[in-house]
């Protein structure tokens, strides 16, 4: 089950990847038909359920684009 | 269950529509940090920064909620002095990259330590100069191939690197000398403790406190952004080792010879 989620701001992102190749649990990856309005490809959390929310990503995505969630308590 | 945020844009970051940065560039992650050291040792609102001119004077006032001044080229530890005289509660700190603190400004940085003043600087080390189209600057790698050096820098012509934090770590009235990057994620808690040293020798009044950071300028080193880490942990660090080169608490500022 996904302990945590991560949400990437489309218009800030700049498509350089760091995060993807930062991403221990391989959640991230580029998707070729979403671009930003500038023209670059934008990664999507892929598999959301291997998430664990170890904020790497957050640290060092030099454009502020990746807020990062935690899934607390029980439904 | 719920979704609670637990990490996110610091409150510090302005508001704006996109990026000044390159893709890849290592600079919002460096404003990530004093955004985040800042908040920690709750000095935002008294906190001067004093920014060079290129990259990083692009960057960090445009990025930072705190009071900035862009200073002509090079002179940022001059004025950061009479800001810092003028109002001594004030944290003054200066955010310089390699052409402005190693080139054309390194007699003002030179002089602020031979007058032990208590500042704090920045500097961003990417081994060319970024703004201008990536010329070969003072730190610029042997063989490294920039636009004025096309064949690679010949120390023979054009002498060797600049290594700042060393230069720094020699000066009596420097409290604390770091060499950092944010290429990995212990790199990054790693540079955020030194920022936070560095500014907190200001603080209690000790010294002088300077952080370089290794970072990336994939546009100009033409390299993809992951590539660049790869660059950075194999050359940068063979040249610039890491680590700290100076750390004390205490200064001997008697005027008995």
């Amino acid at each position: 089950m996904a302990r945590g989620e991560v949400t990437i701001n489309t218009g800030l992102c700049q498509g350089c990847g760091l995060c993807i190749g930062f991403c221990s649990r391989g959640c991230l990856e580029l998707s070729p038909d979403r671009l930003s309005d500038m023209g670059s490809p934008q990664p999507i959390l892929a598999q959301p359920e291997r998430c664990n929310a170890c904020c790497v990503c957050a640290w060092l995505c030099p454009d502020f684009a990746i807020d990062v969630y935690k899934h607390t308590g029980v439904a | 269950m719920s979704l609670e945020m637990i990490y996110g844009t610091p409150s510090l970051k302005t508001q704006m529509p996109r990026s000044v940065f390159c893709p890849g560039c290592h600079y919002g992650t460096i404003a990530r940090i004093l955004a985040e050291v800042m908040q920690e040792l709750e000095f935002d609102g008294r906190a001067i920064g004093l920014a060079g001119v290129g990259c990083s004077f692009a960057g960090m006032p445009l990025n930072l909620d705190v009071d900035f001044t862009s200073c002509p080229h090079g002179r940022a530890p001059a004025m950061a002095t009479a800001m810092k005289r003028i109002h001594p509660e004030a944290v003054v700190f200066t955010v310089q990259g390699d052409g402005d603190l190693g080139a054309i400004g390194l007699g003002c940085f030179m002089n602020a330590l031979l007058r032990g003043e208590k500042l704090t600087t920045i500097f961003l080390n990417n081994a060319n100069y970024g703004t201008t189209g990536g010329q070969m600057a003072p730190t610029t790698l042997p063989g490294m191939r920039t636009t004025t050096s096309p064949t690679g820098r010949d120390p023979q012509n054009s002498g060797f690197p600049l290594h700042a934090a060393e230069l720094a770590a020699f000066m009596p009235s420097v409290a604390y000398a770091a060499r950092v990057t944010v290429h990995t994620p212990a790199n990054f808690q790693k540079a955020k403790k030194a920022v936070t040293a560095a500014f907190q020798k200001q603080i209690d009044g000790t010294g002088y406190g300077f952080v370089e950071f290794l970072s990336a300028c994939p546009p100009n080193w033409g390299l993809t952004p992951t590539k660049c880490l790869t660059f950075i942990s194999e050359r940068m660090m063979a040249e610039y080792p890491l680590g700290v080169f100076k750390d004390v608490d205490h200064l001997d500022y008697s005027k008995v010879p």
